[in-house]
């Protein structure tokens, strides 16, 4: 019998700028847990949209691509934080749509695994895929969402939710 | 407007609602098993429009990068095609093979790197007509630590109008391992 899932956990919309987000005692419940955020950021550089599992600074891995409609291009880096893509300082006002995939979240024997898009609109727009690694066995019950720099703006908003597996 | 959850690129949707989305079977590998199959797809999934598989994959491929392969409904004959997009950490490039006997849906980092799953997901698009060829699209990573990391994005087609009933994936000679993660999903049409 099938199993209604894609549950709503957490929403969060920013009254004022925050420097981050964080979702904490995430349920464990789930399979896979879905981020979706929109809206601007407020860079004092091109920054990062960060999310950082567990309060952990070490174990980050990626690999993208990006497409900025006259080029392509793709990088792997380590990181002391998931990197899900980069809003451009000269596109401020513009505004990002970040969707990160968190598979096998509370499993315990594998490293996590994430999957994510990111768009930023505007004359500097990009679009991105990254496929990522934490490093890491333990369970992901925090995730916290931090620029790489500059701050979250007011009103952006963060759902997140629960896919039942 | 419908806000169903409706594959990787649509999963930015809203909740879904729970019965637009919904959990048909998870198979969670205890030991090394050859392949995993989703089968009975006409009555497990019957009155849903599409489907989703969501997945964390390892093989057991010894000392190489490996390939995530599917098939539907048992096919091995030359019948399906595939065109992907693909980073590696330098640049990004595009291929296609056409007419293959297999689906090549991404890549997996075989047993090189302890504990790094493949996050996979695949979409399988309008899964039960019998009036056109069925396509999927999938995107995956390769988080192989040791020299290669890759994100894929495979389109996959399967050129025969018969409903797909069943849908098999695999390593390419190679094991999947314990722990390896499969969930189907229903995602109901108009």
């Amino acid at each position: 019998m099938a199993t209604p899932t894609y549950d709503l956990l957490e929403s969060v919309t920013l009254a004022t700028a925050a420097s981050s987000v964080t979702f904490s005692s995430i349920d464990q419940s789930y399979g896979d847990l879905i981020l979706v955020a929109e809206g601007e950021l407020n860079p004092s550089a091109n920054a990062d949209f960060g999310l950082i599992f567990n309060s952990s600074t070490s174990g980050y891995s990626m690999v993208d691509m990006m497409g900025n409609g006259s080029a392509t291009e793709s990088q792997s880096e380590g990181n002391t934080y998931a990197d899900c893509g980069t809003y451009l300082y000269a596109n401020t006002g513009a505004r990002q749509i970040v969707t990160v995939n968190i598979m096998d979240y509370a499993a315990t024997d594998k490293h996590k695994s994430f999957l994510a898009r990111n768009s930023s609109s505007g004359t500097s727009g990009r679009v991105w895929a990254v496929a990522g690694r934490w490093a890491n066995t333990a369970a992901i019950t925090t995730v916290k969402v931090e620029p790489s720099s500059g701050s979250l703006a007011n009103g952006m908003t963060f759902n997140l939710y629960g896919v039942a597996k | 407007m419908s806000l169903i959850p409706f594959g990787f690129w649509a999963a930015s949707g809203a909740g879904g609602g729970g019965a637009s989305y919904d959990l048909l079977e998870t198979t969670t590998l205890a030991t090394s098993a050859s392949s995993v199959t989703f089968s009975s797809l006409d009555t497990l999934a019957a009155g849903y429009a599409h489907l989703q598989i969501r997945a964390v994959i390892k093989t057991d491929r010894a000392g190489n990068l490996d390939n995530l392969i599917g098939r539907l409904n048992g096919d091995t004959g030359s019948n399906y095609s595939r065109h992907y997009l693909y980073g590696d950490g330098s640049s990004v490039g595009s291929a296609s093979s056409t007419p293959v006997d297999r689906m090549y849906m991404g890549r997996l980092p075989g047993d090189r790197t302890a504990d790094s799953f493949s996050p996979t997901i695949i979409d399988i698009l309008d899964f039960s007509s019998s009036a056109k060829n069925t396509t999927l699209r999938t995107l995956n990573g390769n988080l192989d630590g040791t020299d290669a990391t890759e994100i894929y994005f495979t389109g996959n087609a399967w050129f025969d109008t018969d409903p797909v009933t069943s849908i098999e994936l695999y390593g390419n000679s190679s094991n999947l391992v314990s722990g390896s993660r499969f969930s189907l999903y229903g995602i109901k049409g108009a």
